[in-house]
């Protein structure tokens, strides 16, 4: 692999690995750029990725060097719902590891729909008083880029004409993942209720495919990494064709801590602490900030300067704002017969039926709902089993019998409103364990949001009814203080003062900086943004190549 | 120790467990202990000896975790060797939770002779009375850690010294092989409805 010296100066920097990350280090480094990717968490098991271990106890276990997510205790962040009452510690947490997220991640990978990059524009329901945009793309101008993801990462599924389902200009490059009992109980429950099932979009590949192997329905899946290499991560996919380049160096344990900038307010490179959390400084010609809504955010905001007071390209103010967290809506549900959803990946079939917002429902929002029940037999045995199921003992025990492989989870990802006061900030006081001010995340979802949640709520219900459940359990609905699928904190638009970057991903405020992640979405979706991401990173890439070229970016190449 | 030895030994762990040489070198002493008991025990026909617990405090321990699943026509925690987990688990991944152990179960002694004086050591006591005891603190973050610990035993794959004969696996009809194939359960088994879309 590519080493560059600290003295060296690289034509990019990109800091992060994960699903932006990776594509920005691969088209880059193909396009004959010299390219330093930073990440802060480890190898993992990169290039010997048979060496993952499916065993649970050693997966609750990890050494620090073996992590594959970062460690709240140390990567320390805190959570307030509002303004008004003081932050407390927060378990908030992602991929750390090179690949990031996409090592462990599901894999689902719906597309935006069409009318969801205008939404502002186009649904009369949306409430006053939200955040809500239109982005500054298109899904005709995003939907080659969807296309080249799906076929360059390795997405399986079916493609669908549906109006519950965005256009598509070719097909998948492989077929779904096989059918699970749960998708046949939504298929009963849909021939019953005029729903439609489809199969669910997965980086997961079902045949070999660019020289990786098909998914073995192993059953160990989302929080484990990929013995066979069939999930779809950056770390079996682009980045090792970066590394092939010879101009592409990943540089593991490297934590920034700040993006340097000149007088002319130009970015010259970052500073980061190294494994030893020693001080290293590396010379950039551009910066691409890949790290995560949260973790970009926070990131511009510690890196002050005399030019930037507020924070890296933040003069609107806006960096850290509308940040997205991933709700979702579970509902659980015991079966007849065995359904075994332990075997195979964690999410096949969905309902799509609800996508969309309905004036009718008196609230804007809109969903998906993913026919679930994997369980690992740690999970099944410490918190799997029915509400009402004793904790031990004979009844216990029973209960374990019993209610193992006949469970089914409907779990829905819904639409989020981007509030302004919904923020990543840093802590006044709480440092992460490299003595750097910790994440603050300040989040109350709105109300429709609520309203829209107990929508899927009941909707879930009646679908398990209809799918023939013996008993049902639906719990309180509940928002997310963080974890996966955060979005929304460095937004794209026209508009310099209402918007972090331009529709290329350009800072507004730095002119060689850009910053390509979830941070970007400047609507949050049905959830699920990481094809979205992936999309608009190798859009992003293409452009910054373009503009490398034609000399409006300054590169050696 | 030499460093050549000691990645000879790394070696031979990478290749029983999949474990990195690095986590290895941090973790050698515990996981050592654990995969050397488990294999000699599995050698010798015989249950591991204790690297925490007493022979006394286990015998209470051990009650605890046939409580918290019991043996009835099927075989339970005791069987599952999940005390042998745990003692493990103490030595190794779970050290933090030593001091949890010791004072808990000096306050399950104390329990026990507060509800039946004349009763002696709890894991003496008969089964319908070990439950009242166990009742009495099922809320403690002790009695919390043993039902933890001793479900992770049960249901953790066998090398780690629980689950013995895949017992707990066998319970909840899990099959540890890494490759499936479909139908995976009853449903989609089924003719399916045509699709709508």
């Amino acid at each position: 692999m590519k080493r560059f010296s600290t003295s060296s100066e690289v034509d990019f920097i990109v800091i992060g690995s994960g699903a932006a990350g990776g594509i920005m280090a691969k088209q880059l480094s193909v396009a004959g750029f010299s390219v330093l990717v930073l990440e802060q968490g480890n190898w993992g098991k990169y290039g010997r990725e048979h060496e993952y271990n499916k065993d649970e106890w050693l997966q609750r276990n990890l050494s620090d060097e073996d992590r594959l997510m970062s460690d709240p205790t140390q990567q320390r962040n805190t959570f307030r719902p509002n303004d008004k009452v003081k932050a407390v510690s927060g378990t908030h947490s992602y991929g750390c590891v090179v690949g990031g997220g996409t090592v462990t991640y599901g894999g689902s990978s719906w597309r935006h729909l069409p009318y969801e990059f205008q939404e502002l524009s186009h649904d009369p329901t949306i409430p006053s008083g939200t955040a809500m945009a239109d982005w500054p793309v298109t899904y005709e101008e995003l939907e080659p880029y969807y296309t080249q993801a799906e076929w360059e990462i390795g997405i399986s599924g079916l493609r669908v004409n549906s109006p519950f389902l965005a256009p598509m200009s070719k097909d998948y490059p492989v077929p779904p993942v096989p059918l699970k009992s749960s998708g046949a109980l939504f298929n009963t429950a849909a021939a019953k209720l005029g729903l439609t099932v489809v199969p669910g979009p997965l980086a997961i590949i079902t045949q070999p495919y660019m020289g990786r192997a098909a998914c073995v329905n192993c059953g160990i899946c989302s929080g484990y990494g990929c013995q066979v290499r069939a999930r779809s991560s950056s770390a079996v996919t682009v980045l090792p064709i970066a590394e092939k380049t010879g101009r592409c160096e990943i540089r593991v344990k490297s934590y920034v801590r700040e993006i340097s900038v000149d007088n002319s307010g130009r970015v010259t490179g970052v500073i980061y602490f190294d494994a030893q959390k020693r001080e290293i400084r590396q010379k950039a010609k551009s910066v691409i900030l890949s790290a995560n809504a949260s973790e970009s955010a926070r990131l511009l905001l510690m890196s002050k300067s005399a030019r930037f007071p507020e924070g890296l390209a933040n003069s609107s103010g806006m960096v850290g704002k509308h940040v997205m967290f991933g709700n979702v809506v579970n509902v659980g549900a015991l079966f007849e017969h065995p359904l075994n959803e332990y075997k195979g990946v964690i999410s096949g079939a969905g309902i799509v039926d609800y996508v969309h917002s309905d004036p009718k429902r008196g609230f804007y929002g809109g969903g998906r709902m993913t026919a679930r029940g994997y369980l690992t037999p740690f999970e099944l045995g410490l918190e799997g089993l029915s509400p009402e199921a004793p904790r031990w003992g004979a009844g216990y025990k029973k209960a374990l019998r019993e209610e193992a492989n006949h469970r089914m989870t409907i779990t829905s990802f819904v639409t989020q409103l981007p509030l302004e006061t919904n923020r990543i900030d840093l802590d006044p006081e709480v440092k992460d364990s490299w003595g750097l001010p910790a994440m603050r995340i300040t989040s109350t979802a709105h109300a429709d949001d609520k309203k829209n949640m107990e929508f899927f709520r009941q909707k879930s219900i009646e679908i398990l009814q209809a799918a023939g459940a013996k008993k049902i359990w639906a719990p309180p609905v509940n928002e997310a203080r963080g974890g996966a699928h955060n979005r929304g904190t460095c937004r794209m638009g026209n508009d310099p003062k209402t918007s972090v970057v331009d529709k290329y991903h350009r800072a507004h405020d730095v002119p060689n900086l850009f910053i390509v992640d979830g941070s970007n979405l400047v609507t949050g979706g049905r959830n699920h943004p990481t094809l979205t991401i992936q999309a608009l990173a190798f859009r992003a890439a293409e452009n910054i190549v373009r503009a490398a070229k034609n000399g409006t970016l300054r590169t050696s190449a | 120790m030499s460093t050549k030895g000691k990645s000879r030994r790394a070696l031979l762990i990478e290749s029983v467990t999949g474990l990195s040489a690095a986590w290895v070198a941090t973790n050698y002493p515990g996981i050592l202990a654990a995969q050397k008991h488990v294999r000699l025990a599995a050698k010798a026909g015989q249950l591991p000896h204790l690297a925490f617990f007493t022979n006394a405090q286990a015998a209470e321990i051990e009650a605890m975790a046939a409580q918290i699943i019991p043996t009835d026509e099927t075989p339970g925690a005791r069987e599952a060797h999940c005390l042998y987990f745990i003692d493990r688990a103490l030595s190794t991944f779970a050290r933090a939770s030593q001091p949890l152990y010791t004072q808990g179960l000096q306050d399950l002694q104390a329990k026990t002779q507060q509800i039946y004086p004349e009763g002696g050591k709890f894991s003496t006591l008969d089964s319908e009375r070990q439950i009242k005891v166990l009742i009495e603190i099922e809320k403690t973050p002790f009695f919390r850690t043993v039902r933890t610990h001793t479900v992770l035993g049960f249901f953790a794959r066998p090398v780690h010294g629980g689950n013995y004969e895949k017992i707990g696996w066998k319970l909840i009809g899990y099959d540890d092989s890494l490759n499936h194939k479909p139908p995976f359960g009853y449903y989609d088994a089924q003719p399916q409805p045509p699709a709508r879309a």
